[in-house]
């Protein structure tokens, strides 16, 4: 708890937490207004998935920097040393700041999106269960790259070191990673299809998407293909579940192991 | 006075007003009736199915239903002059066994009108059979959603029938919204087609006028196969948006009119193949994955004074080149913002060819799982890559594009600006960062 309250002041004292959820709400306002040209029924759903797509451009980035700054912090202000030598072990600490992080962030967004209902009950017919499939997904999103982001943080001795990593891993998600898919794309065939499903629902950006798009009831997987119901071996909601433990798994326990305790 | 009571009774239960709630009797008030009736049924559930055989009026109440005993139509209309109006009618035979296709209502004739009918747990919800010169309007059906495609009938069916008048209906969770089977010169406006397999599905069927109406959420918007001379105008293709979905399908569909539609979201504004001479004029095809596929055994299209933009990819051309014009009478298409076009003489046609080059079209060709990775931004570096390769090759080259006109900014943006700028005025005065 103390973490979490330590996190929350620091966190509404500095610029990074507002400005992030500022551009959500701007971002959120500017395709409300875009869709409310449309009718009841279509707008809400239109409004989700334009939102989605806006919010995927930088929702990434500003996480792997929160997440990696707020551990910095630790580092600059010395306030590591002091609680890992006194009372915590790492892994202790890291889960610890992980979890005061992760609320810290995910609550004002939470909390905007809530309110958000009150525009847009006004312009659509919602449906709260899709909205609420809306939320998870985003959540979902911000939870595995803050948690890369704490990964980042743990690992970098300089601000310059946190800036150039997080580049690097937010381009690679967003444009390498479907790149590198793209460019085997050819030698794709049933046989090693599921490998390539994996490959591809390990994206999280990929994952997260084709699970709110099957469920908000948009993208359908009838009268599939062979290939294509060999492609989707899993549901779209395990895929999605598994990228989240997958991630989160993985790059705290790197963050544990790699630690550097050191900061310039 | 007993033998008296007695007789009375017998002529009540006899002779006396029809229960409604039993078959024979829904058919029998209908037998009864004389040609050109008007029968006002009540606030109730009566029991089908029915036949009608003589012109009635048959007219219910809010609550009024007519449900089938689930062993064929629940209303079959063999007279011409039928009205059937108000009805809720549902539950006609699902069986696919059987030679005939079941529907809530079955029209075998001409001049019918059916208006205001509510239809659910039929195979097909009206059913067309060579009849002609019906009007059907303000119908709801609703199909049972995410079964199995061949376990569902259509919306409505209109089979070897001309001349209808379909408007104002609303279909949800049908296979086909409406199909039309060997059916010309019928006209269609201000309907409703979500959650189907194709919202609208034209075989063999030519000189049908189809304006006004909303296709949302299905596998394809609308399909048109093997039929000419259609009109499609000021219809919404929104949202069809599932894998290898699309706006409007043109599949050996020639001489067709495609004016002034909105194909937005979909996965493929128009997918053509194996079409000749149909216009495309004045639609507005944005975002959309791809905006218009063009398959090359498809030749003769004319493109002319659409607005295509912000699609992933505004047009590609698969399978070869085929002989189709970007523009008509030097008149061509506004590609949008990602086509920078000069326009000095001001004549808002720009001063060159709008040429767009891709390397996606062998992908696309060859693995259908290309249309994954559509939406991802991994796409325009794999262009970029491939443009410096010299791996592209040329999709569509416009010699007349129209230059876009600039939008009008919303009142929102000022709002939301001032608002940020307050903010951040606030922030820098009230919240010093800590350093």
């Amino acid at each position: 708890m103390n973490y979490i309250w330590k996190e929350w002041k620091e966190s509404i004292r500095s610029k990074g937490l507002w400005l992030s959820l500022g551009i959500i709400i701007i971002v959120s306002l500017l395709m409300l207004s875009r869709s409310s040209d449309f009718s009841l029924d279509q707008g809400f759903y239109l409004l989700l998935i334009n939102l989605f797509e806006g919010l995927i451009y930088f929702v990434p980035i500003l996480c792997l920097f929160l997440g990696a700054f707020s551990i910095f912090q630790e580092k600059e202000q010395k306030t590591l040393v002091m609680l890992v030598t006194r009372q915590e072990s790492t892994l202790s600490f890291l889960g610890k700041k992980s979890l005061a992080i992760q609320l810290v962030l995910l609550a004002p967004t939470f909390v905007w999106f809530f309110i958000y209902l009150i525009p847009l009950k006004m312009n659509f017919v919602v449906d709260l269960r899709h909205y609420f499939l809306f939320l998870v997904a985003l959540l979902g999103f911000i939870l595995v790259f803050t948690q890369i982001g704490v990964f980042i943080g743990s690992i970098s001795t300089s601000r310059m070191q946190i800036a150039g990593i997080a580049v690097v891993v937010w381009f690679y998600f967003f444009f390498l990673h479907d790149f590198i898919l793209l460019s085997v794309l050819p030698t794709i065939t049933h046989d090693n299809v599921q490998l390539f499903s994996v490959a591809y629902f390990l994206n999280p950006i990929q994952a997260v998407r084709m699970f709110l798009e099957s469920g908000l009831g948009l993208y359908s997987f009838g009268n599939m293909s062979r290939l294509l119901e060999s492609f989707m071996w899993l549901s779209p909601s395990v895929f999605f579940g598994m990228n989240l433990v997958f991630w989160i798994g993985v790059t705290f326990a790197f963050a544990v192991l790699l630690h550097r305790k050191e900061g310039s | 006075m007993k033998k008296i009571l007695s007789l009375l009774f017998l002529f009540v239960l006899f002779i006396g007003p029809c229960r409604p709630g039993a078959t024979e009797n829904l058919q029998s008030m209908i037998d009864e009736a004389s040609d050109g009736a008007t029968i006002q049924l009540e606030n109730k559930t009566y029991e089908g199915n029915i036949v009608i055989e003589k012109p009635i009026h048959l007219i219910g109440k809010d609550d009024t239903t007519i449900k089938g005993d689930g062993t064929g139509n629940v209303i079959s209309v063999r007279a011409e002059g039928v009205t059937l109006e108000n009805i809720a009618v549902e539950n006609s035979s699902m069986d696919r066994n059987s030679s005939e296709e079941y529907a809530a209502v079955k029209v075998y004739t001409n001049g019918n009108t059916l208006r205001k009918l509510s239809i659910k747990d039929s195979f097909h919800g009206i059913y067309l059979s060579k009849a002609h010169h019906n009007t059907i309007d303000q119908v709801q059906v609703q199909g049972s959603g995410d079964e199995e495609i061949a376990g569902q009938g259509n919306g409505l069916h209109i089979y070897y029938s001309n001349q209808n008048t379909l408007t104002n209906n609303e279909i949800e969770g049908t296979r086909d919204g409406m199909f039309f089977d060997y059916a010309d010169g019928n006209i269609v406006l201000n309907n409703k087609m979500t959650k189907t397999r194709y919202g609208l599905h034209y075989m063999y069927s030519n000189e049908n006028e189809f304006k006004n109406n909303i296709f949302t959420f299905n596998t394809g918007g609308a399909a048109v196969m093997h039929s000419n001379g259609l009109t499609l105008e000021n219809n919404q293709f929104i949202f069809n948006y599932g894998h290898r979905s699309f706006g409007l399908l043109l599949l050996s569909a020639n001489d067709n009119q495609i004016e002034n539609n909105t194909f937005y979201m979909n996965q493929r504004g128009l997918y053509i193949d194996q079409a000749t001479r149909n216009t495309i004029r004045d639609n507005h095809i944005y975002q959309n994955q791809i905006g218009i596929e063009l398959w090359a055994s498809s030749t003769d299209q004319i493109f002319t004074q659409n607005t295509i933009s912000d699609n992933t990819i505004p047009a590609v051309t698969l399978g070869g080149t085929g002989n189709n014009a970007w523009s008509k009478d030097a008149i061509g298409n506004d590609w949008g913002r990602s086509f920078p076009i000069l326009d000095l003489d001001q004549n808002r046609i720009g001063d060159h060819s709008a040429i767009y080059q891709s390397s996606l079209y062998e992908l696309i060709e060859d693995q259908e799982l290309t249309y994954l990775f559509l939406k991802s931004p991994a796409i325009s570096i794999y262009e970029k890559m491939n443009e410096l390769l010299n791996k592209s090759k040329i999709m569509f080259e416009d010699e007349h594009p129209l230059v876009s006109h600039p939008k009008k900014q919303g009142v929102l943006w000022i709002v939301v600006l001032l608002v940020l700028g307050v903010v951040v005025m606030m922030k820098m005065k009230f919240f010093p960062s800590k350093t």
